[in-house]
This record gives C-alpha cells, structure tokens and sequence, in this order.
C-alpha cells in the first residue's frame, strides 16, 4: 500500500556557552554541554522555530515542502533530546535549519548548538537511538563519579556493559511501532 | 577520523579550552589551532613559542609532554633553538605555546597552522622559514592576483578564501584545476554564515560556496569550521548534511571532513620531514643485542675449526648443504607420517644442526 513517508530525526541540545549558576565549577565539560534545556522551550515553540528557519534559508517554497509533514514526536526538555518528524523528500531542509539554529526562540533565548545524531526511516529506531544514548550518558556520569580517569579505558568498558544491555532491552521501546517498514538510516 | 583544520588561536585561554572540549564532544580527532598573520610578517620570525614562564632546565620535559603524541611531528626537535632565540624576543602577535596553557582531551590531537593574508604579490612570505614552525601553512588570498599567485606558484597546503566578501571575478577552473593538481586543498570554512549577524555575509557564503563547488568539481575540498567561540562549531555530521545542501553530496562532503583532511595533513608532514616527499624513515630500528653474540659464536666456531681439524664434519654441519641431507635423511626415515607432523621434526633436526 502506498503511504506518506516520513524521515525522524533525532536531536540532540547541546549548550557550550552558558553554565549554570547551581552547577558547581569543576564538573566535567561533558556534563556541562548536556544541561537540560529550559522549560519554556517545548514542542510548539520547537515546531515554529523550525519553520521560522526554514522560511529564513529557503523562502515560502521551503515552508510549503516542509510544513505539511512536520511535527515532533518526542520532547524532554530534561535529557535534551526530541525526535522530529518531517517529510523524507525534505529532510534535509529541516536537518540545516536545525543547523543554522544559534540560539532558542524568545523567552529562553539561550546561545544552544543543535545536533542531529540519527536519521532514522522508523520511529522505532529513533527511540531505541535515544535510549541508548541517555543510558551511554548515565554510565558515563557514573564512571567519572567514581573517579576513573576519563578517557582511556571507559570506552572499552562501556561498549561491553552496553552490549549486555541492548541484548536484554532490545524490546523495550517508548511507543507504538511503525509496521512493514524497512530502516533506512544515514549519517 | 574528522578533521576540523581551522581553530583561531586566542589568547583567550578559558575560551579556547571550551571550543577544543567541544570539539572532542562531538567527535572530531584531530584540530588545527591557526595563528593569522596578516600584514608584513615579523622580522624575527618565531613560530609557536614556549611561555617565558617555563625555564630552559624543564624544556626537555615538555618536548615529550602529551600534547604532542609524536615528538617529532612538525619539527619539533629541530627547531629548539630557534623557540630558545624566540625567548628572548617577544612577536608581534600572539604565537602558539607549544605544550598549551590548558589541558586538552586525551582523545584529541593538536596541529598548529599558520594563516597568510597575500595582500601583495611581489612580497617575499619565506613560507620555508614558516614550515619549520607551523604543521600546516594556509594562504588567504585577497585578490585575483594573489590568488593566481597562490594556486601556481605557492608552496602552500591549503588554499582558504574568505567565503563571505564578494568576489569581482567568477573562478576558472584552470587557475585552480593546477592549484588541486598541486596536491593544495581549497577551504570552506562555515561559521561566519552561522553566526553572523549580517544577512549578506550569510547569502555570500553560500553562493561562493557553491561556485567553489561547481569550479572543483568537488574535489579538493575541504570543510572547517574557523569558530571563534564554541557556538560556531557543528558535528561532523551537520557539517556533511550542510554540504550536501550547498550541491557537494554527502560522499564528496564526508571526504571533505575525512579523507582530503587526512591527505593535506601527511603530506605536509611528508614536506617537511622526508627526503623530497619521497623517502621516509618511519622507524629505523633498534642495534640489536644479537649480532653481537653471533660474531662471537662465530669467531668461537673459527676457533675450534682451527683447533680440531679431525672433527671437520661436525663443524660442516651447521652448512645448508649438510642441512639439506640431514633433513632429506629425516624424509626418508619417516615417510608413512602425513606432512604437518614432518615439518616440525625436520626444523627441529636444522635447529640441533646449527647448535652443533
């Protein structure tokens, strides 16, 4: 059966200028990167922002191309990822206005770098990429809390701690599956 | 492995820090902090400078430090005492330190490059002086002229215009077709059309890069950022996508982060630490202990030799004809044995030979 195609981009808010005031000084850059994203910024304001970009790079052709499949699937404000949904002939007309985002819309305001990490052709593996990458993080955090150095050999145990995990969580997802669908994903 | 060529060194060292965390963040390997000169260049030429603070007892110290994983990248070694002259007179514009003022991941390598405003065509830039100090030597042409210069004749690594002024004349392809035969990368740097607030710098990027796009045919392209704060940086991945966007493609955009990087940094290093970019000694060995023992051995064996003439037969014996009929003899005796079992025997018999 022939059906509207859709591209799910999963992104990811990264802040490398600004720190806040609570978070004490010496905490790891990596953490400082990944703050959670202000409030006020939630899927509405997202989904103006990025027809806001789009109609600056591409005019009301891009709008039109883009509009009619656009909306966000998933936001967390707390672990600074959403999953977009967006037309797949013009994924890459909101992947660059994802690009040429500097700062969050008004009331936020914040200097932020916005990170695509999977395209992905089901929503199903846009999730599974965001649990991944949140439970890479929280390793992460814990390793450094327990002061081994960063770098060397956290890599290589987490890789292994990480494989165990997949086996055991590979179904546990967040929502319902898209059916019959083959993945299709690029980066 | 991705590449970003283009950090500007500040002196700024808090500011700095964060844009190289940043980068390794998302993944990029190996960066290129970028010192411009613009101008005339100094008289008293002194590349990237060890700070006044660090005494001449602790320098050999430094010269292996982590920073730089292999010590004899960029002619580290050969230039000591030119940094040591350097000492004494300070630059005009703030040089590199070598081992940084701030820590940097573990992950990450640090090249140093050297920026060249070619203003005029006539003046003498002594790029051979520049290459000792610097791992790579970029040219930013000003004008048409400069950048004939720079594509024909220059022995520069990479070509990098400054993508958001406008240009007077369209670029031919036979100006820098011989530039990209010459082994020199054109860059695009995209930050400006990020951050800038003026929407003509934006819009003059974007055409100048699609121009450069279309006269190159894609190659010899490379991506980088030249960010003067971490907000101007994307992953390597955003960087592609934006590529693509401007008509590079992803392949042509993921070699422009990757594989022409990596080509533009070893043959630069190639430049400056072969034989005529031909010949290179990546490891020259260790003396080995054994030689040594062998002459003695052999000497030892003369002397026996000399000693007992009745016992000539064992002594031949370490000879490869002996060997030979020694171990044709073992064949012989255990021919019904199937073959992986006969190896082993026979080079055991050589091995009982040559003690002999």
């Amino acid at each position: 059966m022939v059906r509207v195609k859709h591209r799910y981009l999963t992104v990811q808010y990264l802040y490398p200028a600004t720190l806040l005031e609570s978070a004490p000084k010496d905490l790891p850059t990596t953490i400082q990167f990944r703050q959670p994203t202000p409030d006020d910024f939630g899927a509405g304001r997202l989904v103006q922002a990025i027809r806001a970009g789009v109609e600056e790079l591409y005019g009301d052709y891009g709008l039109g191309m883009v509009n009619t499949g656009l909306k966000v699937n998933y936001h967390s404000t707390a672990t600074s990822t959403s999953i977009i949904r967006c037309p797949q002939a013009h994924y890459q007309m909101v992947w660059a206005a994802l690009t040429y985002m500097t700062k969050l819309p008004k009331p936020a305001n914040t200097p932020v770098v916005v990170r695509v990490i999977r395209v992905s052709g089901t929503i199903k593996k846009a999730e599974e990429e965001v649990i991944r990458r949140a439970k890479q993080t929280v390793l992460q955090m814990k390793m450094i809390e327990a002061g081994m150095a960063e770098g060397t050999p956290v890599n290589a145990i987490m890789n292994a701690v990480e494989k165990s995990v997949t086996k055991e969580d590979a179904r546990n997802v967040l929502a319902e599956v898209d059916e019959g669908e083959a993945t299709e994903e690029e980066t | 492995m991705f590449y970003d060529l283009n950090v500007p060194w500040t002196d700024n060292h808090g500011e700095l820090q964060r844009t190289v965390a940043f980068l390794d963040e998302l993944g990029y390997d190996i960066v290129a902090l970028t010192h411009t000169f613009s101008g005339r260049l100094p008289a008293d030429l002194v590349g990237p400078q060890r700070s006044p603070l660090i005494n001449v007892s602790t320098l050999h110290l430094f010269s292996h430090a982590q920073v730089w994983p292999t010590p004899s990248r960029g002619g580290c070694a050969p230039t000591r005492p030119d940094w040591l002259i350097g000492l004494t007179v300070p630059p005009q514009t703030p040089p590199i330190p070598l081992p940084l003022p701030f820590t940097i991941p573990s992950r990450l390598r640090i090249l140093r490059r050297c920026n060249l405003f070619l203003t005029d065509a006539a003046s003498n830039h002594r790029i051979p002086q520049l290459q000792q100090h610097y791992d790579l030597i970029a040219a930013r042409p000003t004008d048409e002229r400069t950048l004939q210069q720079a594509c024909a004749s220059l022995d520069v690594d990479i070509i990098s215009l400054d993508m958001t002024q406008k240009f007077e004349t369209h670029f031919k392809f036979p100006m820098l077709g011989s530039a990209i035969s010459r082994g020199i990368k054109f860059e695009m740097c995209y930050s400006q059309g990020l951050l800038s607030s003026d929407p003509n710098a934006k819009r003059n990027l974007i055409s100048n890069a699609t121009q450069l796009i279309r006269v190159t045919r894609g190659r010899g392209l490379i991506l980088s950022s030249e960010a003067r704060n971490a907000l101007g940086i994307r992953s390597p991945s955003d960087v592609i996508n934006l590529a693509s966007v401007w008509g590079l493609g992803h392949e042509r955009g993921k070699d422009g982060l990757t594989k022409e990087t990596r080509s533009v940094v070893e043959f630069a290093r190639l430049k400056r630490t072969s034989f005529r970019g031909a010949v290179d000694v990546v490891y020259g060995g260790e003396k080995p202990a054994v030689p040594e023992q062998t002459a003695k051995a052999k000497q030892k064996g003369q002397k026996q030799q000399n000693n007992q003439n009745k016992r000539k037969a064992d002594s031949m014996e370490g000879t490869p004809t002996s060997q030979k009929s020694s171990s044709k003899k073992q064949q012989r005796n255990q021919k019904p044995r199937p073959k992986a079992q006969q190896e082993p025997a026979a080079e055991k018999q050589v091995d009982q030979d040559n003690q002999a």
